[in-house]
């Protein structure tokens, strides 16, 4: 018998990127499969390409044993595919039961909206999660008042009332707690026991092996290996995803001083989606922050510049305690932020270079008033460093490409003398040839006394960078990296929430 | 959440109910014939063009969109259909048939709005701006100058009685009757997702682009109801008859509970809205302020209802 989904050979290209160039899959009628994969391996590319959303440039899909043409989700759902969104599919406004039922309203004869339809279908539907439910949760409340758990809740009950054969959850666990975790893998075995097939993705590695049936591995686009979950191990599997990988080109230095005091320090901190995280950074070191997108990393960075302040946990910097309530304090303690999401968190978009450095010494400085050609040497000064290319400081910053616009917004902080430097993912969407700069540079930086927290979400560079590297799961650090421990495999398996 | 809460949150008139009743008591105290059947009558026709606006508008709120040219649509279908109405020769079909081209022109009105904002994806404060300036100019074409008039047959039988019953409340029953017609359906409930959280919506799978152009001819139709009310009221024809409405609408839908961001409220409350923002009018008209106050304490009056309706929701979500 053909099996529920085939897809072979199928690739995507956006622009100049590659997302997916030779994916497969196979999932079996009644078969919990799991899809495993680093950051950027393509498994989120191909969820989409099998759920409509995105259209394959190459390859074969099939579904039920047919050629399936998908050019709308509506295709796939027709077909009997449902995806799991995370949180991105609700209507905050709408109520739980209308959320649930948007688009398939339940109705009586003529078309009508029927109150006591949507009420008996909910609550049966409702009823599976009933104990793990929590606080203030009813059909008729507002998702937007709402938990983020139980948010996600809504998600899968959104999903499962669609009666779709096949599911693909995209980190649908990531909210839950253990309870909620341990029902909802209960509702999967029951739908598989009615030949319903679920494709799961979760970043935790011991949930994929307390579900799953079959795991199918991609690395750099390309589906590498496929296993029965019965017959392998977490090793094996943690191999395919890394692969044979070439020994990292280390930029080499010299070790810092393990003496060297820290330039600052965190304890505990805690917020919404983060939990007790503490750390440290010397002076002259450079903290990787690793794991799977989203685990924690961008908001602890966040936090320590003080965008997302935390609930709870204390900052010291140079071993002084310091609040750190919004960015002008962290500022003003001589801690700079660089995001690799330019247009949100860095550029102002339609002014000049000149003004897109300025901002932040203004704010170092706590200057009022200023002659700007006092300022230039200097902040042509930070741009030198960098290799930066433009055309003058007042020609406008969307007149750069995105590797030069990055670079000015580096230069922004080398301009105040920043002791300690936060970067969010920087070098995202960035050309090798600015990357390398901008690493050397923050070698450099490091050298001369700086404390650098890193998140990147390419193995690789942190991998080449780093002298150590913290990685998350959850919210939570499940292991540190130093030494021998510094490679791929490690940096993988503790991704996956193993300690290494 | 307690049952009494619930109730509250899903019927987000209630605060404009709440309005309405104060003010009736203060109109009904400074003007003690208010509840005779004719002083009631004459207000409550007077308030039925702003209503009809109002409904439709929520709608296009409700999507997250808001329609600037419901005045100028109100405008060119009155002279539109005085004008047919004299050429076809006044006689009652002819009236019949004015009156549905006038309707089928108010939809149209609305389908070009809603294939521009939706379709062509161009910001709607500023499309519907754009376009009531050329439907506006369109009536200038049609009836350069206010005049024309219509047969007696057209504003008598607005003004009268069908089964005893005023004809105006007949049109408001009927009204009603769309609107809790419109709110049974599963559309209502798209209008408010895809005004609530557009990406969300076409995610789900919903048609976002016809629901937002089904919102827009909805509210060209209702547009259209008010105009051939206001041509029964003044029984003529007037290139600049709609001017005020597309704001007077917009603060009926806002007093009533729709939130501007789209995504929540009804075309009930629209009605209420309509009919408190009439009354503050009347409130401050009999209270007899120095002439040149009127203006300021009717604006200051209209911002406390409309600040007590947001504050009052906003609280409820916090809780």
């Amino acid at each position: 018998m053909a099996p529920l989904l085939d897809v072979a050979g199928v690739a995507k290209r956006f622009g100049a990127v590659t997302a997916l160039s030779d994916g497969a899959l196979r999932v079996g009628t009644g078969e919990i499969h799991a899809l495993l994969g680093a950051n950027g391996s393509g498994k989120s590319t191909l969820c989409k390409i099998i759920a409509g959303a995105v259209a394959r440039d190459a390859g074969v899909l099939q579904l039920h044993g047919a050629d399936a043409v998908l050019k709308h989700p509506r295709d796939a759902e027709r077909l009997g595919v449902g995806l799991f969104y995370q949180e991105l599919s609700l209507v905050p406004q709408l109520t739980v039961a209308d959320n649930i039922f948007l688009g398939h309203e339940r109705t009586a004869p003529l078309g009508f909206l029927s109150a006591r339809r949507k009420r008996a279908d909910v609550t049966a539907l409702i009823s599976r999660f009933a104990p793990v439910l929590g606080d203030g949760f009813s059909p008729d409340v507002p998702v937007a008042r709402l938990a983020a758990d139980q948010r996600q809740i809504v998600e899968i009950l959104k999903v499962l009332s669609r009666k779709p054969k096949l599911i693909i959850f995209d980190e649908a666990t990531a909210a839950l707690d253990r309870r909620q975790v341990a029902i909802f893998f209960d509702v999967l075995r029951e739908l598989r026991a009615e030949g319903v097939s679920s494709i799961f993705i979760s970043h935790r590695m011991d949930e994929i092996f307390a579900v799953s049936d079959r795991i199918t591995v991609m690395r750099n686009g390309v589906t590498v290996a496929s296993f029965a979950t019965a017959d392998t191990d977490q090793d094996a599997v943690v191999h395919a995803m890394v692969g044979d990988a070439p020994l990292r080109e280390r930029i080499e230095h010299p070790r810092p001083a393990n003496a060297a005091p820290a330039r600052i320090t965190l304890t505990s901190g805690t917020s919404r989606r983060l939990h007790g995280v503490s750390l440290s950074v010397g002076a002259g070191e450079i903290l990787g922050l690793g794991g799977l997108q989203g685990q924690g990393q961008s908001v602890l960075l966040q936090g320590l510049f003080g965008a997302a302040p935390f609930t709870n946990g204390t900052i010291a910097i140079d071993g002084k305690p310091v609040p750190v309530r919004s960015p002008a304090a962290a500022v003003r303690h001589g801690v700079a932020y660089v995001s690799g999401d330019r247009g949100r968190d860095a550029a102002l978009q339609g002014r000049s270079i000149f003004e897109n450095i300025a901002n932040a010494t203004l704010v170092r400085e706590k200057r009022r008033v200023f002659w700007p050609r006092q300022l230039k040497p200097r902040f042509e000064e930070a741009l030198k460093q960098l290799n930066t290319k433009y055309a003058s400081l007042d020609a406008p910053i969307g007149s750069l490409s995105g590797g030069n616009q990055q670079k000015v917004f580096i230069a922004r902080w080398l301009a105040t003398g920043a002791k300690v430097l936060l970067l969010d993912d920087p070098a995202k969407g960035v050309d090798l040839g600015a990357k390398a700069d901008f690493f050397s540079l923050a070698r450099g930086l490091a050298a001369e006394g700086a404390g650098i927290v890193f998140y990147a979400s390419d193995d690789a560079e942190l991998l080449s960078v780093c002298d150590r590297i913290l990685v998350f799961n959850s919210g939570r650090i499940t292991a540190e990296l130093t030494g021998s421990t510094l490679t791929s495999f490690h940096l993988t398996k503790a991704a996956y929430g193993e300690a290494a | 959440m307690s049952p009494l809460l619930r109730f509250m949150t899903s019927r987000t008139w209630l605060v404009a109910l709440a309005a309405l009743l104060v003010l009736v008591a203060i109109n009904w105290y400074l003007q003690p014939n208010l509840m005779t059947p004719r002083v009631v009558r004459s207000n409550l026709s007077v308030f039925l063009p702003v209503a009809l606006v109002a409904i439709g508008q929520t709608y296009v709120i409700l999507a997250g969109d808001i329609d600037l040219s419901v005045g100028a649509i109100v405008s060119l279908v009155n002279v539109i259909v005085v004008s047919l109405i004299a050429s076809f020769g006044g006689d009652v079909p002819g009236i019949l048939g004015a009156m549905a081209i006038g309707v089928g022109v108010g939809i149209a009105c609305g389908l070009v709005n809603g294939f521009l904002v939706a379709v062509l994806r161009l910001q709607s404060i500023v499309s519907t701006f754009a376009t009531g300036i050329v439907f506006g100019a369109l009536a200038l074409l049609v009836m350069p100058t206010a005049g024309g008039s219509v047969p007696s047959v057209y504003w008598r039988s607005y003004g009268g009685t069908l089964g005893g019953v005023p004809v105006i409340y007949w049109i408001y029953g009927v009204s009603l009757l769309m609107v809790a017609f419109i709110a049974a359906r599963p559309f209502f409930k798209h209008l408010a997702a895809v005004g609530g959280h557009r990406a969300a919506s076409f995610q789900t799978g919903l048609p976002t682009t016809r629901i937002r152009i089904g919102a827009y001819a909805l509210c060209g139709l209702f547009s259209a109801f008010a105009a051939l009310c206001l041509t029964g009221e003044t029984a003529s024809g007037d290139p600049l008859l709609g001017q005020a409405l597309a704001l007077s609408s917009i603060l009926a839908v806002v007093v009533g509970g729709t939130a501007l961001a789209g995504g929540r409220g009804s075309a009930f409350g629209s009605i209420l809205g309509a009919i408190v923002v009439g009354t503050i009018s009347n409130v401050v008209f009999f209270a007899r302020p120095p002439f040149e106050y009127q203006t300021l304490i009717e604006g200051a009056i209209t911002l406390a209802a409309l600040a007590g309706g947001v504050l009052v929701a906003r609280g409820r979500r916090t809780q």
